[in-house]
C-alpha cells in the first residue's frame, strides 16, 4: 500500500501538507526485494552446483544411477541404492520407537500432567532438540553402543532371531543402533508438534466429551486426536524430514559399511553419512561425482518430505507454523 | 507505537467533542514503552558487537604466544640462499598414519609460519593435492603412473617410515606364562580378514601359538573406509606372503568390496578405537597409534621371512629400511613398485611402509596465487621435515628415511621452481628438534 | 466392588495414563544421560586450569600432550558463527520483510515458500555445495572460515527468513495502516514500527538460528576443515567446537576422549543458558509489547 498524502483539511488555518516523495520507498522495496531474491538464489545455486559437480557421474551411469546396488571405488562402478536402503532403514526404525513415544509424552503433558509441570517439561523438550547431533553421536558411542552390543542385540538375537530380523554379528555398531539414536533425536520434534495441534483443539471439544461421562483417556481419543490428526502426522513428517538428513550422530554409530543392509545388526551407510565419511577421502574424481549425485537424491527426497509436513501442519494450524522452537 | 510521539500530538485537525488527546505530554504508558524499545536494541548491537571484537581481538593477541616470536631464520654456512624463506601460513592433509608426526612438526617447526594438517585419510590428500586446496597432501600409498599422469606436475616425496601392525581385542585369551601376545603370519592374516577363517579358535592361528588358549569366539575384522594408505600397505603384505589373497583381491588403498565379514572405521584412530571397544575384533593400524591404544589392545608379533615373529618397533623398522635396497625412482616417476616389506634380515619388521608428500614442482604455475614467500616457505618446510624434522620420528616410533631416500628428496626438493627460477633453500637452523 | 463396565473404563484410562508418563521419562531420560555422562567423564577436566585457553592435545606426541584445552575451538566457534550471524540476520529479516509486507506480489511467496523448504534441507548439503563451488572458483580458500561462515549461514538463512515471517505476520494489519495513515512512508512505517513490534519473535528466530549454528558440525567438514591453532586469518582452516568433539570422540587416545567430554559439557552448558536466556529476554520483550 502505498502512502498517500493527506488530503488537506477545510479548514483555513491547517498546514499545507508536503508532497511526499516516492524513491525512499521505491529503493526500499528494491533493496529488499534483491535481497529476497538472494535467498531464491541461494536454493538455485545449491541445485545448479551439486549438478554440475556431479556431471561426470551422471553422463556413466545416467538413470541406473537410482537402483545400482554396486558402489565400488575400484572398479567404478557406483549406485546409491545402498545408501538409499540405509537411509530408510535407520529412518523407519527412529519413525517407529519415536512417534509413540512422542505422542505418548504430548498426551500425557496436555491432558494428565498438572498446570504447572507444563512449563518444565515443555522446556525439557526443546533443550533435547538443541543438543546438537555430535553430541548425540558421543553420547551413542560411550553409553548406547556398548548398552547394544553387551545387551540387546544378544537378547534380540536370542528371543527375535527366528524372524530373521537380527541375523549377523553383534557389533552395536550398525542400522539398528543408528535408528534408535535417529530416534531420541526426533523426539522432541514429533513432540513439541503434537503438542501444538492438541493444545489448539478448542476446550470446548474436550469439556463436551467429558461432560457425557468420558474418561479421560477416551476423551483424548474422541475428542482431541481426531481433530489433531493431520497436525500430528504433519509433525511425524518433519521428524522424518530431520532423521533423513542427520549426519553426525548416524555416522558415529552405524558402522559404515557401503552395502545394502541384509539385517537390523548389519553395519550400513545412509547417504548423508556416506557424504561426511568419503567426500574428502575418495580416490577418483568419479566418486566424488557420484558422491555429490546421491547429495542430490538426498536433497531431493527430503525437500519432498519437508514440503508434505509443512502443509500439513500449516492446515491444521490455520497458517501460522508451529513448534517454531523444535526446527 | 509513538515513534513519531511528536507527529501524534498536532494532527491535521482536531474534531469537536474528542477528549483533548493532544495535550502537551504524551500519556506516561506511551512514554515507557518508548525507553524500554530504545534500551533493548542498544543492548543487543552491544553485545553482538561485543562478540565479534571478542572474538578476534582475543584470538589475534592473547593465543599467540607460542609462536608470535620469530625463530631465527638466518641461512647458515654453506648455503646457497639469499634470503630467508618467507614465513607465511600452510595446509597439508591426507594419511592419517603419519598425522602424529605430522602434528609434531607443525607444532616445532618454527619460522613464524604455521602448518595446518588435516588428517582425513590418505586419499583425501591426493584429492586435495588434485583439487589446489592445500599445499601438500600425504599419503601412504604412492601414485601410479596413470595416476601420475593425471596430475601433471606432481612430484612425490617420500618423508616417513612407518610400520603396520595388527592389533586385537579378544577377553577370552589365555596366556602361558611368558607369553603376552599373538603371533601372526601373512597367510593366516590374510585368511582371517577375508573370513576364510571364523572363529578364534582355528588350528593354523593354534599352530603358531602353541599353549595360548582361544574362546570359541567369531573373529570380527575390522578394515578402514575410503581410500586409505594403511590399507594398501597392509594388503600389499597380505599380497606378498598370501597366494590366496594375491589372486582375490591384491593390493589397493581400498578394502577389497568383495569381502563380506567385518566392518569398518574411518582413520587410524577410528580403528584403534573400535577395536579396543568392541571384543573379539582383529585390525591393522600405525605402530604409534597401537602403542597408545588400550591396555586390553593386543599388538601382534609378524613372521618375517627369516621365520622370526616379530613385534614392531623402531629398531627393527630401521634395520629393514636397510636391509632392503629397492631400486628408487626420482621424484618425478612413480613409487608404485618400491616396497619394504619382508626385510631379509632375522629381526626386520615386515610390514613396513613411507609415506609421501605430494606437492607440485613448479609452483609459480600451479599455486596460481603464490608469492616467493609461499614457495620458499613450502620448500624450507618440507627440507626441514626430511632433516631436522627426522629426529622426532623415533620418539614417535616412525624410522628416518635413509640417506638413498634423502638425497632423491634433495633433489626433487632442487628441481623445484618459481616464475622460471629456481628457489633457495636455507640451511635449516629454523625449527627445534627435541630436547 | 462390582468390576463393571464403568470401572474397567476407568482403570484403562489410568493405565494409559501411565503409559504416558511413562513415555515421559523415557523421552526425558536421555537428556539426563548426555548430562550425567558429560559431567562424570568431562567434568574434571573442564575445570582445570586453562581448559578454556590452552591448545588441545594433538595425538599424544611428545610436546603436545601437555597441553589440554579447547582454547582454539571456543574462539573459532565464536569468529564462524559471529561471521554467520552477521551475514545471515540483515539477509533473513530482509527477505522476511519483503516476502511479508509485499506479499502480493508472487515473487514474495517464493521466496516464502523456497525459504521455508530449505529449512528443511540436510545440513551437510550446505557445506557440501559450497566445498563444490569454491573448489571450481577459487581453491585456496575452501578451507577457510570464510566457507566455514558461508555454510553456516546457508543453514541459518532459511530459519532466520521463515521466524521473522512469521513473527511479522503476526502484526496486526491496524498497526500497519495506523502508521500509514499518519503520513508514514511505508519503508520507515515496516523498519520502525511493524519490525519493532514483530522484535521479540524476530530476536527468537534469530537466537535460535545461531545456537543451531553453534552445534553444527557437518558443514564444517569440508568447509572450516578445524584445526589444532589459535585463529590463523580468514582464509585459514579455523577450529570449531563441534569439530572437535567429532574428531576426538573417535579417537583411542583417552585425554582426547576426556578433552571431547569436557568441551561437550562446556556447549551443553552454553546452550543451555543461551536457551534460558532467550526465553527471558523474549518474555521481557513480549511484555513490553503485548497489546499494542
Amino acid at each position: 500500500m502505498e502512502s498517500t498524502t493527506p488530503s488537506p483539511p477545510s479548514s483555513p488555518e491547517a498546514p499545507k501538507p508536503r508532497p511526499v516523495s516516492r524513491w525512499p520507498d521505491r529503493i526500499f522495496v528494491g533493496f529488499v526485494g534483491i535481497v529476497g531474491a538472494g535467498v531464491l538464489a541461494l536454493a538455485l545455486a545449491i541445485v545448479a552446483i551439486l549438478v554440475y559437480s556431479a556431471r561426470s557421474s551422471f553422463n556413466r551411469f545416467g538413470l541406473a544411477f537410482l537402483w545400482g546396488s554396486t558402489w565400488n571405488p575400484q572398479t567404478e562402478v557406483f549406485g546409491v541404492l545402498p545408501f538409499v536402503a540405509g537411509t530408510l532403514i535407520t529412518s523407519a526404525i527412529a519413525l517407529l520407537v519415536a512417534v509413540p513415544l512422542a505422542l505418548g509424552s504430548a498426551i500425557f503433558i496436555t491432558t494428565q500432567a498438572p498446570r504447572f509441570l507444563r512449563g518444565p517439561v515443555g522446556t525439557a523438550i526443546e533443550l533435547l532438540a538443541a543438543v546438537p547431533s555430535v553430541i548425540y553421536g558421543l553420547w551413542g558411542i560411550y553409553v548406547i553402543h556398548p548398552l547394544m552390543e553387551s545387551t540387546v542385540e544378544p537378547w534380540l538375537k536370542q528371543y527375535l532371531g527366528w524372524t530373521g530380523l537380527f541375523s549377523g554379528p553383534a557389533i552395536g555398531l550398525d542400522v539398528l543402533t543408528a535408528g534408535l539414536i535417529l530416534a531420541v533425536m526426533i523426539v522432541p520434534t514429533i513432540c513439541a508438534v503434537s503438542r501444538d495441534t492438541l493444545l489448539a483443539v478448542p476446550e470446548s471439544q474436550r469439556e463436551a466429551a467429558l461432560s457425557l461421562g468420558a474418561t479421560s483417556w477416551e476423551t483424548t481419543r474422541v475428542s482431541m486426536l481426531p481433530y489433531a490428526r493431520s497436525g500430528i502426522v504433519g509433525g511425524v513428517i518433519l521428524g522424518l524430514g530431520r532423521a533423513l538428513g542427520e549426519t553426525m550422530a548416524v555416522t558415529m554409530v552405524i558402522g559404515n559399511i557401503d552395502k545394502v543392509p541384509t539385517s537390523l545388526l548389519s553395519p550400513g551407510q545412509t547417504i548423508a553419512s556416506l557424504i561426511a565419511n568419503e567426500l574428502l577421502s575418495s580416490i577418483s574424481s568419479l566418486q566424488v561425482a557420484a558422491i555429490l549425485e546421491c547429495g542430490l537424491v538426498l536433497l531431493a527426497i527430503s525437500l519432498l518430505v519437508n514440503v508434505a509436513a509443512r502443509v500439513l501442519v500449516w492446515r491444521v494450524s490455520g497458517g501460522r507454523v508451529v513448534g517454531v522452537g523444535v526446527l | 507505537m509513538s515513534s513519531s510521539g511528536s507527529n501524534m500530538s498536532t494532527p491535521a485537525s482536531t474534531p469537536p467533542g474528542t477528549p483533548s488527546a493532544s495535550s502537551a505530554t504524551p500519556p506516561p504508558t506511551i512514554q515507557r514503552k518508548r525507553r524500554g524499545m530504545g534500551v533493548w536494541i542498544a543492548v543487543a548491537v552491544v553485545i553482538v558487537v561485543i562478540v565479534i571484537v571478542v572474538g578476534l581481538g582475543v584470538g589475534l593477541g592473547w593465543f599467540k604466544t607460542s609462536s608470535s616470536s620469530k625463530a631465527s631464520t638466518a641461512c647458515g654456512p654453506g648455503s646457497t640462499a639469499t634470503s630467508a624463506p618467507g614465513a607465511t601460513d600452510f595446509k597439508g592433509e591426507g594419511s592419517t598414519l603419519v598425522a602424529p608426526l605430522m602434528d609434531q612438526w607443525a607444532t616445532s617447526y618454527g619460522n613464524g609460519a604455521q602448518l595446518t594438517y588435516d588428517p582425513a585419510g590418505s586419499s583425501s590428500g591426493v584429492t586435495a593435492i588434485t583439487d589446489k586446496v592445500v599445499d601438500f597432501g600425504a599419503s601412504d600409498y604412492p601414485l601410479t603412473t596413470t595416476q601420475l599422469n593425471a596430475i601433471p606436475g606432481v612430484v612425490t616425496i617420500p618423508e616417513s617410515v612407518g610400520a603396520v601392525v595388527p592389533i586385537y581385542y579378544v577377553p577370552g585369551i589365555v596366556y602361558p606364562t611368558g607369553v603376552s601376545s599373538l603371533n601372526f603370519n601373512g597367510s593366516v592374516l590374510a585368511q582371517m580378514f577375508d573370513g576364510t577363517i571364523t572363529n578364534w579358535n582355528n588350528p593354523a592361528l593354534q599352530a603358531l601359538n602353541p599353549g595360548v588358549s582361544f574362546p570359541t569366539a567369531t573373529i570380527l575384522p575390522v578394515h578402514r573406509t575410503g581410500g586409505s594408505g594403511t590399507t594398501f600397505i597392509f594388503t600389499s603384505f597380505l599380497t606378498a606372503d598370501s597366494s590366496a589373497w594375491a589372486s582375490s583381491y591384491g593390493k589397493s588403498p581400498v578394502w577389497p568390496t568383495t569381502i563380506t565379514v567385518g566392518t569398518s572405521a574411518s582413520g587410524n584412530g577410528g580403528e584403534a578405537d573400535t577395536v579396543g571397544t568392541t571384543p573379539d575384533t582383529l585390525g591393522y593400524v600405525d605402530l604409534n597409534y597401537a602403542l597408545n591404544s588400550a591396555s586390553s589392545v593386543g599388538i601382534g608379533n609378524v613372521q618375517n621371512p627369516s621365520l622370526a615373529f616379530i613385534r614392531a618397533s623402531v629398531v627393527d623398522t630401521v634395520s629393514a629400511l636397510h636391509d632392503l635396497s629397492p631400486t628408487l625412482p626420482t621424484g618425478t616417476q612413480t613409487w608404485y613398485n618400491v616396497s619394504y616389506l619382508n626385510a631379509p634380515g632375522k629381526t626386520d619388521y615386515p610390514i613396513v611402509g613411507l609415506t609421501y608428500i605430494l606437492t607440485y614442482s613448479d609452483l609459480s604455475s600451479a599455486f596460481s596465487s603464490y608469492s616467493l614467500a609461499n614457495a620458499e616457505n613450502l620448500v624450507d618446510f618440507i627440507h626441514w621435515a626430511i632433516t631436522v624434522g627426522q629426529s622426532w620420528s623415533a620418539p614417535l616410533y616412525y624410522a628416518p628415511i635413509s640417506s638413498g631416500l634423502l638425497s632423491i628428496d634433495n633433489a626433487t626438493l632442487n628441481s623445484f621452481t618459481f616464475s622460471g627460477a629456481s628457489i633457495p633453500v636455507c640451511v635449516p637452523t629454523s625449527g627445534s628438534a627435541p630436547a | 466392588m462390582k468390576f463393571d463396565h464403568h470401572a474397567r473404563r476407568k482403570l484403562f484410562s489410568h493405565a494409559i495414563a501411565v503409559v504416558t508418563g511413562l513415555c515421559v521419562i523415557a523421552v526425558l531420560y536421555p537428556l539426563f544421560s548426555i548430562i550425567y555422562t558429560a559431567v562424570i567423564k568431562g567434568g574434571a577436566v573442564l575445570f582445570q586450569a586453562g581448559f578454556l585457553t590452552d591448545v588441545p592435545p594433538n595425538a599424544c606426541s611428545i610436546v603436545a600432550c601437555k597441553t589440554v584445552g579447547i582454547g582454539p575451538d571456543i574462539e573459532g566457534t565464536f569468529i564462524l558463527v559471529g561471521l554467520a550471524a552477521c551475514i545471515a540476520i540483515p539477509v533473513g529479516v530482509l527477505a522476511a520483510i519483503f516476502a511479508t509486507e509485499y506479499r502480493t506480489r508472487g515473487f514474495g511467496r517464493a521466496i516464502s515458500f523456497t525459504a521455508d523448504v530449505l529449512t528443511g534441507a540436510p545440513s551437510i548439503i550446505m557445506g557440501a555445495f559450497i566445498f563444490g563451488y569454491f573448489v571450481l572458483y577459487d581453491p585456496t580458500i575452501v578451507y577457510s572460515a570464510i566457507t566455514g561462515a558461508l555454510a553456516l549461514s546457508a543453514i541459518m538463512i532459511p530459519i532466520i527468513t521463515r521466524t521473522a515471517e512469521e513473527a511479522l505476520r503476526t502484526v496486526p494489519e491496524a498497526t500497519r495502516e495506523a502508521a500509514l495513515a499518519l503520513g508514514i512512508s511505508k519503508w520507515k512505517a515496516t523498519l520502525r514500527i511493524t519490525l519493532i513490534t514483530a522484535l521479540p519473535g524476530v530476536a527468537t528466530g534469530a537466537l535460535l538460528a545461531v545456537m543451531r549454528a553453534a552445534g553444527e558440525a557437518a558443514p564444517l567438514l569440508f568447509t572450516a576443515l578445524g584445526s589444532n591453532l589459535p585463529f590463523q586469518g580468514f582464509n585459514q582452516p579455523t577450529a570449531a567446537l563441534p569439530l572437535l568433539i567429532y574428531n576426538f570422540a573417535l579417537s583411542p587416545y583417552s585425554n582426547q576422549e576426556k578433552v571431547a567430554w569436557g568441551a561437550t559439557l562446556f556447549l551443553l552448558v552454553a546452550i543451555l543458558i543461551a536457551n534460558v536466556a532467550t526465553r527471558y529476554m523474549i518474555h521481557r520483550l513480549s511484555r513490553r509489547y503485548a497489546g499494542m
